[in-house]
């Protein structure tokens, strides 16, 4: 790498302890970026320094760090996942920054989702949302014959572009009223569009719904922040058929 | 009789947003209807004082109009529940915070043009229904429109309501499930036409505001006197 392509930026990043503490926000400088480093490895240096330095690193989440895993999230000057469209923030390189830019770092902050450490926050209020109904139920054994089921293309398509949602949360955080309907759209889409979904499909409308709101997520005032950025590009069409699914099985379904 | 399905269905998110998406798009249809009604003042005093009559001579009326404030009451109560949920459950603490082009101003405002319309029914029930009607409806309507301050407030509410159909058409049939690629555009478009025509309501005051029917000769004779 050529060193004279290397540059400093000074990241303000939200420290807080613990979940019951209070947090406020920090200013670092982080020296020796390299434009062609990813934004959590720019975070990793910080870490590094800090650490030499005695102090407390910063927590973040990352897991694969190749966007398909959902554990990143983080909002970049206010925009959540940075200002890539339809990006998690681990594919946020540090080429979109220049030297002496002052980057604030801030945790997801939903009232579901408690922030635990710094900018790492309990997304677990998604995963009992799938416990509520987020699967099908089938009896194990030998693999069934895989054209025994058929599955008409454009549905097969369609429900493959449900399923590519991370869940990292990033719709909640982006909506105004803290909802989760795009991700929870998405896995009742998934299921609905496939015929494996077909015996389960009212009980698990009623029942994620009924989790969502239990939970304390937001209801959905139709604004589409959550697509617009969802890094997955899941469309809210998946809301309007969880409201379909949700709404026949209220009215119509023997349940 | 087990009702337990309809507590259920209510106490949903997605259900009482259902409630309100079904009443608004009636409200809306009715505000259609309220716009061509309107529009009769131009065919004059004669025509639109026994378009009233018939209205008001119908036994079905006095059931339409209860119909009517039952809807308006379905649309408020459901959406102030859903608000003030939503304020309850609403992200904050972000120092910076961007929104991302979903929100329109129609959008981010809907309970700020609520607000404003409800104060405006009221204002419209105290002028228009709960009042004298001896000097015909024609007259006191028209009259009415005649008043700078009056029509300023009606001009207002117009534009509130306007700005409310912008982001609600569409939201209702999103939250009634029905949004596809093959219909959404023209749902979004007609959406957007609906809105535009509440700025009718608006014009016909101004209209008469500034005496366009007396140059225009469609005034009755005792208002020219």
């Amino acid at each position: 790498m050529n060193d004279s392509e290397q540059f400093s930026v000074t990241v303000r990043v939200w420290r807080q302890a613990g979940p019951k503490e209070p947090g406020k926000m920090a200013a670092y400088k982080v020296s020796g970026i390299s434009p062609d480093m990813s934004f959590l490895e720019m975070l990793d240096i910080l870490n590094d320094d800090l650490l030499k330095k005695g102090g407390n690193p910063v927590t973040f989440e990352s897991d694969c760090r190749e966007g398909i895993c959902g554990s990143c999230g983080l909002v970049v000057n206010g925009d959540v996942h940075g200002p890539d469209e339809h990006s998690t923030v681990c594919q946020l390189h540090m080429r979109r920054f220049s030297n002496g830019d002052v980057i604030t770092v801030e945790p997801w902050r939903a009232k579901t989702f408690p922030v635990l450490k710094d900018l790492a926050v309990d997304r677990g209020a998604l995963d009992r949302l799938i416990t509520a109904g987020g699967f099908i139920s089938t009896n194990t054994g030998a693999g069934p014959d895989a054209n025994a089921t058929p599955v008409e293309k454009d549905k097969a398509e369609e429900a493959m572009d449900a399923a590519a949602c991370i869940g990292c949360g990033a719709c909640v955080v982006s909506c105004p009223n803290g909802a989760a309907m795009l991700f929870t759209g998405a896995k009742i889409s998934q299921l609905a569009l496939l015929p494996q979904g077909g015996p389960e499909r009212a009980k698990r409308a009623l029942g994620m719904v009924e989790a969502m709101d239990r939970q304390g997520f937001g209801n959905c005032s139709n604004e589409y922040e959550c697509e617009a950025v969802c890094p997955k590009d899941i469309k809210v069409a998946n809301i309007a058929r969880m409201n379909r699914e949700f709404l026949l099985a209220g009215l119509i379904s023997e349940r | 009789m087990d009702i337990t399905f309809i507590k259920r269905f209510i106490s949903a998110s997605i259900g009482r947003k259902a409630v309100m998406a079904v009443s608004g798009l009636l409200l809306g249809g009715f505000m259609l209807v309220h716009l061509a009604e309107n529009l009769l003042l131009f065919k004059g005093e004669a025509a639109y004082n026994a378009w009233v009559d018939f209205l008001l001579s119908n036994p079905a009326t006095p059931l339409l109009e209860l119909g009517l404030a039952a809807l308006f009451f379905a649309h408020i109560i459901t959406g102030v529940w859903v608000r003030a949920e939503d304020f309850m459950n609403a992200p904050r603490g972000y120092e910076a915070r961007k929104w991302q082009g979903g929100r329109t101003i129609g959008s981010a405002t809907m309970l700020y043009t609520a607000a404003a319309l409800l104060a405006y029914l009221v204002y419209h029930m105290l002028t228009f229904r709960f009042t004298d009607h001896s000097m015909g409806f024609y007259r006191m309507v028209t009259s009415a429109f005649r008043k700078p301050v009056f029509t300023a407030v009606y001009v207002a509410g117009s534009a509130a309501l306007a700005l409310h159909l912008s982001h609600g058409m569409q939201s209702a049939f999103q939250t009634l499930g029905l949004n596809h690629p093959k219909y959404t555009p023209l749902v979004k478009i007609g959406g957007v036409i609906v809105a535009l025509a509440m700025v009718g309501f608006a014009l016909i005051s101004l209209y008469y505001l500034l005496g366009a029917d007396l140059t225009a000769g469609t005034a009755s004779e005792a208002i020219i006197q």
